[in-house]
C-alpha cells in the first residue's frame, strides 16, 4: 500500500479524512510501472458527490479492463483540504496511489454541471498544472474533459487539450490507444492532437477559431488546421446493451449522496420537453433487456453488499418493458433484503401499486415535476402532463396515506407572465383543499414542498436562443410566490438567482469569458454550485477587470440565423429541428412524444430509432 | 442463533474511518459473505452487530472486537475465513470465537484497554523520561480540562484514578507510551486526555498530528 507520510499528518487534522484515503473495496489496483497509460479520473467537486455519479464507475470500469491502462481517481479536496495542502506544499494526488496528478499521462475531467468550471482550474493549480492548454509542454499530462457541458466546450477550449463529446465507453479507451502509441512515437503533443482529431467524437479546440463581428457576435468559425473535420460529430453508441458495465462498483467507506447499487436502464428521452438538454444531446432511447438488467443488478448487489437498488434513466417509467421489470426486481430485492428505489416515477396505478409495496409504511413523500403553473406554459415548454393528471395522482397519494407532496416549478420560462405564476399558486391551493376533502377539514399532518429553480437556457436546446430572465425579474418573481404561499403547510424554497445567472453565462458562453472564469478563481472563487462557498462579489469583479459583460450571453435574446459557439458541435439532432420547435413553443403548440411518430429531429440519419418492436 | 466475538486490525489509511463507517462497513461485509445477521424485533429492524468499544477517528488497533449474532450455527473458522475475504487493506481478521449465547453485551463487559501511543521526541533519555513519568504519577491529582460534550462547557478533571499503569520506552527516538486505562461504560479515560496531560505536565513540545495512537487491546470484566 502507497503510505504517504506527509499526507498523513494533513488527514489528522481535516473533516472527513476518509475522503482521501482510497483503498474502498473494488477499487483497483494496479502494478503503475507496468501500465503504457496513467488515466486520472477528476471530478470538480468534493468525494461525496463524485462518488455518486454513475458515470464515474462506468467509465472506471471500461479503463481498468484494459491491461494497458490504469484509471485512479481525483476529486476537488474540500476547501480547509486545500488549504492546509497550499501551506504543506502537497499536490493533489491520485485516490489509488496518492501520486501527485502531473505525473499522470491524462486527466479526464467529466463536466457535469457549469459551476464546477472553477473547481477544475483549482485542481490542475493545486496538481502544479498551467492552466491554459498553450503553457502546458509535453512533460503535462493530457488535459482532456468529457459529460454533457462538453457539447458547449468553449468556455474552457483554452483550458483542455480535447474534448470528447457523446457516449464515452468506446471512444475513452481509443484516446488512450492512441496515446500509448503516440508516447511510443516520441513524436510531439501535435502531431498526437492532429491523428486524434478525426475521431468522431473528438474535438480539438485549438484547431478551431471564432472570429467575431463589432458587436460581439461570431461571423465565421474558421479552421486552423485543414486535417481537422468541418463539425465535430458526437459520438454515438447505437447499442448500450452489449457494453461494460459496472458489476463490482466501489463501495465508499463513508457515506456518499446515493450510496446503492444502481443499473442504468436505458439513455435517451423520448419526450422532447423544449427546456431539457439531456432530452436532445442523449437522444436517441437506447435500452438494456431486462435479462441484463436484472444480471447486473443481481452482480452489483452480490459484489457490494449495498443495501439500496436504484434504477437510472432520464424518465424510469418509460422503459418498454417496465412493469415485468419493476414486478421482477422487487421480489429479487425482497429476497435479499434490499429496498428499491425508483426516482422520476410517472405517477399511474402501477406505480402506485409498486410505492404501497416498495414503501410501505415508511411514506417518504412524493415528487411531482409540472415544471410551470399553467396549461399554457406547459404547452409552451412541451412538459404535456395536465393539472388533471396533477390532482387524481394527488388524490390516490393522499387516499393512501402520503402527506408530503413535493412539487417542483422552473420560473423565467420563455413567454412565461405572471398569470403562470399564478396557476403554481393556485395548484397548490387546490392540492390542500385536496388533502382536506379526503383527510376531513382539520387536514391532518400534511405539507406541500414547493421548489422553484431559475430557467437557465442550454445550448443544443430549442431555447438555445432565448434570453433569460435577469436576475431582478427572477428576484420580483421569488418575492410575489413567496408572499402568496406564505401559509401554514406549505414549504416555500428557491434557487439563488445569482448563481443561476452566473449558470446561464458559461452554458452559452464563448471563448471570450475564459478569462472572467480564470480572474474568478484567482480572486478565490471555487465551489460556485455550493450556496455557502458561492461569492457574488467576487465573480461581479473578475467579469469587470476582464471587461466582460455576462448579460452579452445570459439575457440576450439571439437571432434564429446568429452563428452560435457551439454550432460546430453536432449533437446530431438538426438545428432546424430545434429551431422549429422553438417557433411551435411560442405560439403553446407541443410536439407529440416521439415514441409515438417520429418528430424528425434529425438522429435517425445516423441510427435506427428505438427499437419499435418493443414500442406498442 | 449464535453469538460471536471476532477480533481485528485497523492499520494504515483505514485508521480514519469512523466507527460508524467501520459499521456499515462490517455489515455489507456480512451481507457479502452470505452470512444472516439476525436482527432486533419492531418496526424498524436492525442487525444485531456492535463492537466492544468504538475507536476513534484516527487511532490504529491491533485488537478490536465485534461481536454480532447469526441466524444460524455457522463455524468460527469459516466465519474468520469468509469475512477476511471481504475486508479492505488494513482490516485483518484476527480470530472469531463463540460467544455464550445470552449474558451480557461485550460493550457492557468493556472494563479498560491498553493504548500505545508513539510520541516523537528526540531530546530525552530513557532514564530522564522514568523520572518524568514517575513524577507524573506521584501527583496527588492530575487534573485536565474536559470539555462537557453536552453542555459545551470547560471543566476539570481528576484523570488520575482512570490510569491503571504508563510506561514509556525510547525507540529510535520515539516515545513509546503504553498505558493501561479505564474504558467503559462505568468508567472511561480518552487517551487524548491523557496526552494532554502529560505534555503539559513534560512541557514536551510535539504537535498532535505528529504522534499515533493504536489500541493494543481490551479487557472485560468478569462478571
Amino acid at each position: 500500500m502507497y503510505f504517504n507520510k506527509a499526507l498523513d499528518k494533513l488527514l489528522k487534522k481535516i473533516e472527513k479524512p476518509a475522503r482521501y484515503i482510497g483503498g474502498e473495496i473494488n477499487s483497483v489496483q494496479k502494478d503503475a510501472s507496468a501500465v503504457d497509460v496513467r488515466f486520472g479520473f477528476a471530478f470538480p467537486d468534493t468525494y461525496e458527490i463524485g462518488m455518486s455519479y454513475l458515470g464515474l464507475q462506468i467509465l472506471y470500469t471500461i479503463l481498468n479492463k484494459q491491461d494497458a491502462v490504469f484509471c485512479e481517481r481525483i476529486f476537488a479536496p474540500a476547501p480547509d483540504m486545500e488549504a492546509l495542502m497550499r501551506t504543506e506544499g502537497l499536490s493533489l494526488f491520485t485516490l489509488e496511489t496518492k501520486m501527485p496528478i502531473k505525473e499522470l499521462d491524462i486527466i479526464g475531467f467529466t463536466l457535469q454541471y457549469e459551476l464546477s468550471y472553477t473547481n477544475i482550474l483549482n485542481m490542475l493549480d493545486l496538481g502544479n498544472i498551467p492552466l491554459l492548454s498553450k503553457d502546458r509542454d509535453e512533460t503535462c499530462p493530457l488535459i482532456i474533459a468529457g459529460g454533457p457541458c462538453a457539447y458547449n466546450p468553449e468556455p474552457l477550449s483554452d483550458i483542455f487539450d480535447l474534448f470528447l463529446i457523446g457516449d464515452g465507453e468506446e471512444i475513452l479507451p481509443e484516446i488512450c490507444r492512441e496515446f500509448a502509441s503516440w508516447k511510443a512515437s516520441g513524436e510531439e503533443k501535435d502531431a498526437f492532437l492532429k491523428k486524434v482529431c478525426n475521431i468522431t467524437g473528438v474535438y480539438v479546440p485549438k484547431f478551431y477559431e471564432p472570429i467575431y463581428q463589432d458587436d460581439g457576435i461570431i461571423i465565421d468559425i474558421q479552421k486552423l488546421y485543414d486535417g481537422a473535420p468541418d463539425t465535430i460529430e458526437r459520438c454515438l453508441i447505437a447499442n448500450i446493451n452489449d457494453l461494460d458495465f459496472p458489476e463490482n462498483n466501489i463501495v465508499p467507506f463513508i457515506e456518499t449522496v446515493h450510496d446503492r447499487a444502481v443499473v442504468e436502464t436505458f439513455r435517451g428521452c423520448t419526450r422532447g420537453c423544449r427546456f431539457c438538454q439531456a432530452g436532445m444531446i442523449y437522444r436517441p432511447v437506447r435500452e438494456r433487456t431486462p435479462e441484463r438488467i436484472r444480471l447486473l443488478a443481481e452482480n452489483q448487489l452480490k459484489n457490494t453488499g449495498h443495501d439500496e437498488l436504484s434504477l437510472l434513466s432520464l424518465s424510469t417509467s418509460d422503459y418498454s418493458g417496465f412493469e415485468p421489470l419493476v414486478m421482477e426486481l422487487m421480489t429479487m430485492c425482497r429476497e435479499n433484503n434490499v429496498s428499491l428505489s425508483l426516482p422520476s416515477l410517472r405517477l399511474d396505478s402501477f406505480s402506485f401499486k409498486v410505492l404501497e409495496e416498495i414503501q410501505g409504511y415508511k411514506k417518504s413523500g412524493l415528487t411531482f415535476a409540472p415544471e410551470a403553473g399553467s396549461q399554457r406554459l406547459r404547452d409552451v415548454i412541451n412538459k404535456c402532463i395536465t393539472e388533471k393528471n396533477i390532482y387524481s395522482a394527488i388524490e390516490q397519494a393522499l387516499e393512501l396515506g402520503w402527506n408530503n407532496i413535493k412539487l417542483y416549478f422552473m420560473i423565467g420560462l420563455p413567454t412565461e407572465t405572471y398569470e403562470d405564476l399564478d396557476g403554481i399558486v393556485s395548484i397548490v391551493k387546490n392540492i390542500k383543499e385536496l388533502n382536506y376533502k379526503v383527510n376531513g377539514t382539520r387536514g391532518g399532518r400534511f405539507n406541500v414542498t414547493i421548489s422553484i429553480s431559475n430557467f437557465v437556457p442550454k445550448a443544443h436546446t430549442p431555447y438555445q436562443w432565448s434570453a433569460q430572465d435577469t436576475p431582478e425579474s427572477f428576484h420580483n418573481k421569488h418575492n410575489y410566490l413567496r408572499d402568496k404561499l406564505r401559509t401554514k403547510g406549505i414549504t416555500f424554497n428557491y434557487h439563488g438567482t445569482d448563481s443561476s445567472s452566473l449558470e446561464a453565462v458559461f452554458a452559452r458562453g464563448d471563448r471570450r469569458v475564459t478569462p472572467g472564469l480564470i480572474r474568478a478563481f484567482e480572486l478565490g472563487c471555487k465551489f460556485d454550485g455550493w450556496s455557502e462557498h458561492f461569492k457574488r462579489d467576487l465573480w461581479k469583479t473578475a467579469f469587470e477587470e476582464t471587461g466582460i459583460d455576462p448579460q452579452f450571453y445570459s439575457n440576450r435574446e439571439r437571432n434564429l440565423d446568429e452563428i452560435l459557439p457551439w454550432d460546430h458541435i453536432d449533437c446530431l439532432v438538426r438545428k432546424e429541428f430545434l429551431k422549429q420547435e422553438n417557433e411551435k413553443s411560442m405560439t403553446a403548440q407541443t410536439t407529440e412524444d416521439c415514441r409515438n411518430g417520429c418528430v424528425d429531429c434529425g438522429i435517425n440519419r445516423r441510427i435506427k430509432c428505438g427499437s419499435e418492436a418493443s414500442y406498442e | 442463533m449464535s453469538r460471536y466475538a471476532t477480533e481485528f486490525t485497523k492499520e494504515g489509511y483505514i485508521k480514519y474511518i469512523s466507527h460508524l463507517d467501520m459499521m456499515r462497513l462490517f455489515k455489507r461485509a456480512f451481507k457479502k459473505a452470505d452470512i444472516s445477521l439476525k436482527h432486533s424485533q419492531g418496526y424498524n429492524p436492525h442487525p444485531k452487530i456492535g463492537v466492544a468499544q468504538p475507536l476513534s477517528l484516527g487511532y490504529l488497533s491491533t485488537g478490536e472486537i465485534l461481536e454480532f449474532e447469526t441466524v444460524e450455527s455457522i463455524p468460527t473458522n469459516l466465519i474468520k475465513h469468509k469475512l477476511a475475504e471481504q475486508m479492505p487493506s488494513g482490516i485483518k481478521i484476527l480470530n472469531c470465537n463463540l460467544l455464550p449465547e445470552t449474558g451480557k453485551t461485550l460493550a457492557a463487559l468493556a472494563d479498560a484497554a491498553e493504548y500505545k501511543i508513539m510520541i516523537p521526541e528526540n531530546k530525552l533519555s530513557t532514564a530522564a523520561l522514568d523520572k518524568i513519568v514517575t513524577r507524573f504519577l506521584g501527583q496527588d491529582q492530575i487534573p485536565v480540562k474536559k470539555i462537557q460534550r453536552k453542555s459545551g462547557k470547560e471543566t476539570e478533571i481528576n484523570i488520575k484514578p482512570m490510569i491503571r499503569k504508563l510506561e514509556t520506552t525510547t525507540i529510535d527516538n520515539n516515545i513509546i507510551m503504553t498505558t493501561l486505562l479505564d474504558s467503559g461504560s462505568k468508567s472511561n479515560l480518552s487517551p487524548e486526555l491523557l496526552l494532554t496531560a502529560f505534555l503539559t505536565f513534560s512541557s514536551i513540545a510535539c504537535n498532535r498530528e505528529d504522534m499515533e495512537v493504536m489500541r493494543t487491546k481490551i479487557y472485560f470484566s468478569k462478571n
